[in-house]
């Protein structure tokens, strides 16, 4: 196979290289040109464009504004920079040209990568929000998705504080709770890349995908958004920046549970209750729990530490005159966690380069490394008892984790609260070390055969090779099942191969710029690992010293081909007309089912040229967009279409343990591509010469045909099914405004808000009104806590109805005998007519409202940036506050609310102790809302010149999550649990707003200086 | 000269280059291959084409049925019964609605059991359906093929008399993917479909399970029998109360009896072995659940014993205790010895004072006392026990033989340290209501192996014993008293909440 991979490559490049070849011409060498550009203030200009007219030849200028060009005598160059008017000048026989640019407000066009292509934004006829460095180059990160949280309408990010944990990313809502909504990522026009693994630093701008109109051309891979990311290319004379930066992160919050004092008491005094104890025994004696009172044991201090990130990166980059661009970066990040052992490393680095041959060929090639490593993330731990961190909570307050000789005490001595293993003791002794190597290989060839017509190739290759080497300490060294050793490699090769015919031509009025593609795109992916337990040694290479090793290997491959059209055309600059229309054929589908159409429309009037706009001194800009399209989404498993079987635990009857199998999945067939068709109309608008500028989107978007993994009714089959209809529909609004303009002071504020509703619409199947979802609760418990309900958000959740308890004055219900059905004091639920107990919809953790608000004040220079954003409307399922209370893993109750219990006296609406404590119930759904201050920077910028050969030298401070406001008891509302569902981790959309112990997001303060030489 | 070369080349470059683009785009056309053979990494279950295929397939149904038996969610419907209870708090909520007659369709135990246990039918039902194929197919070995079709009823009928027990009318699914809204079939069904189940299994089964160690962990001829004969008792009493069935299950017991020898089965002379690890494969078991320590991941340990029978005092976990007033009624000798860790004072122990079960944590230094995954075999059903079904169902049927009072007398005489075969006038019965005796008899002889309750359900006699039950003589009352009704409208425990939920026919 790897044979054939290599095959593939080899020819896919082939012609890749044939046309470099051709492309390498002779140039009609001249006579060099040499010049400065400055602006009206004789400043510098770096990085403007000189042009050859009626070529695409053409050079930069470096960081003092020089530049050199050859050219003939009868040419003439166009000097053109961002924001200024462009001019021509005859070159005749100069040989210095020195140019003074002026400021042409009308000019500030922004370009706007659209996917296959770029657009002026002006020419934009779809929803695209765009972030670009400038917008968040003052704010120390490490993740890109940090810079995308509430810069971008529509967009939503929820994160973790697990180091190096994915991070949530949704554009317009949740479509699915099978697959992921994870948007596509397509970096330099490569498909499928993965944003935790780009150095923020390296972007030049992302854009945003979010309608219909925009996506149609990613056709199947466009169902969630698509967020396209351009990677900087180096330019004028060489630069070397260092960004290095410093962050301490805490978790302040802790949740409120019985102190060791109280645990104690509550022990002691339901030991006397019982009249057939002696009091003497008490299990703890007064001076111990004095001690308890003045040193108190608290394992939620005990788990979290605090967590320390140093970040460096450098870059170098620049151009020279025969047409190279570089762009080379390498990135080191070493993070502790603020759960203890917790880490992750990463090391990245990047080479983006490319060389203009001539006017007709240019070629880029783009290569990145990185390598991940991931140590002792709590997922990686037996979690069916709940996270490493809600043991932590739960775990016995009385018990220290060392004893007086210094060594760990395993289990609660007297057998209550948690009945796992010290989870101290589990962390310090365990060592999960998760590796990821990746590399990317991205070739860019682009020849020009005329001016108006273009072939484009984009090859790219990627390899990803996971290895999880893991040593876990789970139990009790004097007993069986205390550890497990794991090894897991994951290897995955992708390709892609694009080629993009563009021809665009102006005709009087009428501009038309056409494209077409065909591409083709694959991956395969194989696992191989093994399990052993109970050996008596550390390393995990001595595991083939056990008998009881389990080897596991699977694989999967698949491929998608494509051929998209898209015709774009506008009248004046004044109408825009954009049809696309992509047909790919996937792979994963059966042969009559896998070809999907996708076709889209969209029409926009853009005003900004018209009389009463240009006239007037209010308005700058108004564009109307409207738009229609159809995405696809072909998120299944591989194979969904077979049955399959797994081998599973097998059979002893003495002797020899031997191999069976059981079936995991029924096999459907008839599966076809799920279908978004999504409607789009917008608003974009400037005033007071763009100023202030902002745009308003309504969408509407069904998506039919659900791709949904379901349970077979009465078994625990998986089944891949087209389930039914969902719609989300709402508003993304966004503003910007530059308050105050002054020489000495400035404040920009950008406000992003999106309103959205999601609702299941139809089941597919007539005869069921709801499917029961597949995240399991806490403690191995069999029932699923979210379910996809007709008129409800998807994955809403489900349980009963927690309606305080049952008081003595009730007319309590009865059986067929006249014998009551429950207690005073039980816990009363929602019942049916019958008087059983009736699943209901507790909520939704999917936010009505997400909003960002961002200021960014410069007095001097001094620049302070404050980030706020939030979500609405919104609930949680707080399965970690119902396990404090008892249940699974914990077997007391730890929660203050256990002295407000129900008891004969006073019948309250907390039940009756001991009785059994039912986590799938309201009682533990709470409001979510909240508004965090995500982002506080000061920082201060050195004037030039300060420090010889240093151009530009920055100091700054900053603080993340400073600020969190809501009612929510828990850690974090804005929770990414990772939940199970059949058993494995399920995608994080599978239990939205469950929270079963996720890691906490800290509050992080950072130190950090930029130098640019 | 050279320019005008260089022009024409410039000209004609768009045509060359037109043509690599057509030539790339064929070439990449085959780079999509969107028919993968995916059987490279999974052969995706189909019919059966030979042994191994069948063999697979039965080995993992048994791993299914080990995976809903290997903890106490499989029997903790028992926790109903006078002889054991379980700690008064902790988590242990799921047990004590089931000891303290109080069981909500929420119980979590129930659920899961439900859940396991159809999990396990409809594997056997993917095994019986795609195994038709080799039924009188050419090369296909016959005697193989028909023996294991024998395990896979055998084990079918035990799984939906197992849940039977607990809720009385229950789903039927004989197809691997049950109708979505199947609904619950009659008493009668239920009962007539074990059954056949059984019979199934018997006429398929041989004598002995070749290549197996005693104790049949893989069931014989003479175990279908005896689950035939125990189906016959339950179908006699309540809910159906057929009583002509009680002289099926004393003739068929009466079978098992007569042709023990053949079947490998019999008594052991010390009741002290059995709840041993070195004791663990033996001729009294009927039918055997084995487990191992040290198989891959431990998934196939048994999670019932050593550390969940042993109070915190001891570093246990509080799980199954002994109730206080069946222990102090339990006659004295070999048999209470052999029962409870007499010595154990429990009015002594601070987490709860219970009685320890030896069943449970097995004799000093057998087991590990902190481990819960051993290797602990399950008897699902001893030969002790048809010996008792004969002896009572012979009283219930009228038709009382010597034989019936000798089956009887064994187990008094083991219990009382005695050699089962020699007849002792000091513990011998030869006169009374055989029926009540035997049922007596049961009592001691079953405490702690999660038979006591179906014992008090089939002969309704739930109010009776368990109105009694915390009427306890010495200073230590019962920890989890009876709070539910004790009638027959509770004897039944509810469908789980959460299977109704996703198909509201099993309501009905």
């Amino acid at each position: 196979m790897k044979k054939r991979i290599k095959e593939l490559i080899r020819k896919c490049f082939l012609s890749g290289l044939f046309l470099l070849f051709m492309g390498i011409q002779y140039s009609y060498a001249q006579q060099t040109i040499s010049g400065v550009v400055t602006d009206e203030n004789n400043q510098p200009v770096p990085g403007a464009n000189i042009v050859i007219k009626g070529t695409t030849n053409g050079t930069q200028t470096d960081f003092d504004g020089n530049f050199n060009i050859t050219a003939a005598a009868s040419d003439v160059l166009v000097i053109s920079y961002l924001g200024y008017a462009t001019k021509s000048i005859t070159i005749g026989n100069q040989t210095t040209i020195n140019v003074q640019l002026v400021e042409d407000a009308s000019q500030l066009e922004e370009v706007v990568v659209i996917g296959y292509g770029t657009s002026k934004k002006s020419d934009v006829t779809g929803a695209v929000a765009q972030v670009t460095a400038k917008s968040f180059e003052n704010q120390p990160l490490t993740r890109v998705e940090d810079a995308l949280q509430g810069r971008a309408a529509g967009v939503t990010v929820a994160g973790s504080g697990q180091p190096g944990a994915g991070m949530k990313v949704r554009i317009r809502g949740v479509n699915s709770i099978t697959g992921s909504n994870e948007p596509l990522v397509v970096v330099d026009g490569v498909f499928g890349g993965d944003l935790r693994t780009i150095n923020p630093n390296n972007i030049q701008s992302m854009e945003v995908l979010k309608d219909a109109s925009a996506l149609a051309i990613y056709g199947s891979r466009g169902s969630n958004g698509v967020i396209l990311v351009t990677t900087k290319k180096g330019s004028g004379k060489a630069k070397i920046s260092i960004d290095q930066f410093v962050s301490f992160s805490t978790v302040n919050k802790r949740l409120e549970t019985l102190s060791s004092a109280q645990f104690a008491q509550l022990e002691n005094d339901d030991f006397i209750a019982d009249p057939v104890n002696d009091p003497a025994d008490a299990p703890y004696t007064t001076a111990e729990i004095a001690d308890f009172e003045a040193n108190p044991i608290r394992y939620q201090d005990l788990i979290f530490q605090t967590g320390i990130t140093n970040n460096t990166q450098v870059s170098v980059s620049g151009g020279s005159d025969d047409g190279v661009r570089y762009f080379v970066s390498g990135n080191y990040i070493d993070q502790t966690g603020t759960q203890i052992t917790s880490k992750y490393n990463r090391y990245s680095f990047r080479s983006n380069l490319s060389k203009k041959f001539n006017d007709k060929f240019s070629l880029a090639a783009n290569v990145t490394l990185s390598r991940e490593i991931v140590t002792n993330n709590q997922d990686a731990f037996g979690g069916g008892d709940g996270s490493g961190i809600l043991r932590a909570i739960t775990w016995d307050p009385t018990a220290p984790v060392r004893d007086s000789e210094g060594n760990y005490i395993l289990r609660s001595p007297r057998e209550v609260a948690n009945n796992n293993y010290n989870p101290i003791r589990r962390l310090e002794l365990s060592n999960d070390e998760e590796t990821t190597d990746r590399l990317n290989l991205t070739l860019n060839a682009k020849y020009n055969f005329s001016d108006n017509f273009s072939y484009t190739l984009i090859g790219s290759i990627a390899t990803q090779n996971q290895s999880d080497e893991s040593y876990r300490v789970e139990g009790d060294f004097d007993a069986t099942g205390f550890n497990n050793f794991g090894y897991r490699n994951f290897n995955n090769t992708f390709y892609q191969v694009s080629n993009i015919l563009n021809w665009n031509k102006e005709f009087g009025k009428n501009n038309f710029d056409v494209t077409g593609v065909y591409e083709v795109q694959g991956d395969r992916g194989v696992t191989n690992g093994y399990n052993a337990s109970d050996i008596l040694q550390t390393s995990l290479y001595l595991a083939d010293e056990t008998t009881a090793e389990n080897f596991f290997n699977n694989g999967n491959v698949k491929s998608i081909q494509s051929y998209l059209g898209r015709v774009q055309y506008n009248y004046d600059n004044f109408v825009y007309l954009t049809g696309s229309l992509r047909i790919d054929e996937s792979s994963k589908f059966t042969k009559g089912n896998r070809t999907g159409y996708f076709p889209s429309g969209a029409l926009a009037f853009n005003f900004a040229n018209k009389p009463f706009i240009q006239d007037s001194e209010v308005f700058s800009a108004l564009k109307i967009r409207t738009g229609w399209g159809q995405v696809g989404n072909e998120n299944i498993a591989v194979g969904a279409g077979d049955p399959q079987r797994v081998r599973n635990l097998g059979a002893y009857f003495g002797g020899e343990r031997l191999n069976g199998d059981r079936d995991t999945q029924v096999g459907n067939p008839d599966l076809v591509w799920e279908t978004t068709t999504q409607a789009n109309v917008g608003l974009d608008f400037g005033f007071l010469n763009n100023r202030i500028s902002g745009s308003i989107d309504y969408f509407n978007k069904d998506t039919d045909d659900l791709l949904l993994r379901i349970l077979v009714p009465n078994t625990r089959f998986d089944k891949y099914i087209n389930a039914g209809s969902v719609n989300n529909r709402g508003i993304d609004f966004s503003l910007s405004a530059g308050i105050v303009q002054n020489d000495n002071f400035s404040w920009n504020a950008t406000f992003n808000l999106s309103k959205i509703k999601n609702k299941v619409t139809k089941l597919n199947d007539p005869e069921i009104d709801e499917i029961q979802g597949t995240v399991q609760g806490i403690g191995g418990a069999g029932i699923f806590l979210n379910s996809i309900k007709i008129g409800e958000p998807i994955g809403s959740f489900r349980g009963y109805e927690y309606l305080g308890t049952w008081k003595t004055t009730d007319n309590i219900p009865v059986d067929s005998d006249g014998s009551p059905l429950y207690q005073p004091g039980d816990a009363k639920f929602g019942l049916d007519e019958n008087n059983n107990l009736e699943f209901r919809t507790l909520g939704s953790g999917l936010p009505e409202i997400t909003f960002g608000f961002n200021n960014t004040f410069t007095y001097k220079n001094w620049d302070l940036n404050m980030f706020w954003n939030g979500s609405l409307g919104f609930e949680v399922y707080n399965q970690v506050t119902g396990t404090i209370t008892g249940n699974g893993g914990n077997r007391s109750n730890l929660s203050p609310t256990v002295y407000d219990s129900w008891t004969p006296d006073n019948e309250t609406d907390i039940p009756r102790r001991f009785t059994a404590n039912v986590l799938n119930s309201s009682r533990w759904v709470e409001k979510g809302d909240f508004v965090r201050l995500s982002n506080l920077r000061l920082g201060y910028t050195f004037n030039e010149g300060l420090i010889k050969g240093v151009s530009s030298l920055q100091l700054y401070a900053s603080a993340a999550n400073l600020v969190l406001i809501t009612n929510y008891s828990g850690y974090d509302p804005e929770v990414s649990s990772t939940v199970r569902s059949s058993g494995n981790r399920a995608n994080p959309d599978a239990g939205a707003g469950i929270d079963t112990g996720a890691y906490p997001n800290p509050t992080t303060g950072t130190l950090g200086l930029k130098v640019t030489f | 000269m050279k320019t005008i070369n260089k022009t024409k080349i410039v000209k004609s470059t768009p045509l060359l280059a037109l043509f690599f683009l057509f030539a790339t785009t064929f070439m990449v056309q085959s780079c999509a291959d969107l028919d993968p053979d995916l059987t490279e990494f999974a052969s995706p279950p189909g019919s059966y084409l030979s042994l191994d295929d069948m063999n697979s397939g039965i080995i993992g149904v048994y791993g299914q049925v080990t995976l809903a038996a290997r903890m106490t969610t499989f029997y903790a419907p028992a926790w109903a019964g006078d002889d054991m209870t379980t700690h008064r708090a902790l988590n242990k909520a799921d047990f004590r609605e089931f000891d303290q007659r109080a069981v909500q369709s929420s119980n979590n135990r129930l659920l899961r059991n439900w859940n396991a246990i159809y999990d396990a039918v409809n594997a056997i039902n993917g095994v019986l359906a795609r195994s038709e194929g080799l039924i009188d197919a050419e090369g296909i070995n016959q005697d193989v093929l028909q023996i294991q079709l024998g395990e896979a009823y055998f084990l079918r009928g035990l799984l939906f008399n197992q849940l039977a027990r607990v809720h009385g009318r229950i789903a039927l699914p004989l197809t691997q993917v049950p109708p979505p809204d199947i609904s619950r079939s009659s008493l009668e069904e239920v009962y007539t479909q074990i059954e056949s189940d059984f019979l199934a299994a018997e006429q398929r089964l041989p004598e002995v399970y070749p290549g197996t160690l005693p104790g049949a962990p893989r069931p014989n001829k003479g175990s279908a029998k005896a689950f035939l004969a125990r189906l016959y008792m339950d179908w006699g009493g309540f809910p159906i109360k057929d009583n002509s069935k009680y002289a099926l299950a004393a003739s068929t017991a009466k079978d098992v009896i007569d042709n023990a020898g053949t079947y490998g089965f019999g008594l052991v002379d010390d009741l002290e072995d059995l709840w041993t690890v070195a004791g663990r494969f033996n001729q009294e078991s009927l039918f055997t659940i084995a487990y191992c320590k040290g198989c891959p991941d431990n998934s196939l340990a048994n999670r019932k014993f050593s550390r969940l029978g042993l109070p915190a005092d001891l570093g246990g976990w509080n799980e199954t205790f002994a109730e206080i007033k069946f222990f102090e009624d339990f006659p004295e000798g070999a048999r209470k010895e052999a029962t409870y860790r007499t010595d154990l004072d429990y009015t002594q122990f601070n987490a709860q004072k219970s009685p320890v079960f030896k069943k449970i944590t097995g004799p000093i230094g057998d087991l590990n006392p902190r481990d819960f995954l051993t290797e602990r075999n399950d008897f699902l059903m001893r030969y002790a026990e048809i010996l008792l079904i004969y002896a009572e169902a012979s009283g219930l049927s009228g038709n009382v033989t010597a034989d019936s009072w000798e089956a009887l007398n064994k187990i008094r005489r083991r219990a009382a340290g005695l050699p089962f075969d020699t007849p002792d006038s000091s513990v011998d019965v030869i006169t009374g209501d055989i029926a009540d005796l035997a049922f007596t008899e049961r009592k001691w002889e079953f405490a702690g192996e999660y038979v006591r309750w179906f014992d008090l359900v089939r002969r309704e006699k739930v109010a009776e014993v368990l109105g009694v039950r915390d009427d306890v003589a010495g200073p230590i009352p019962e920890h989890n008293p009876i709070i539910g009704s004790l009638e027959t409208s509770n004897y039944l425990a509810p469908i789980p909440a959460d299977a109704v939920d996703r198909n509201p026919n099993l309501a009905n």
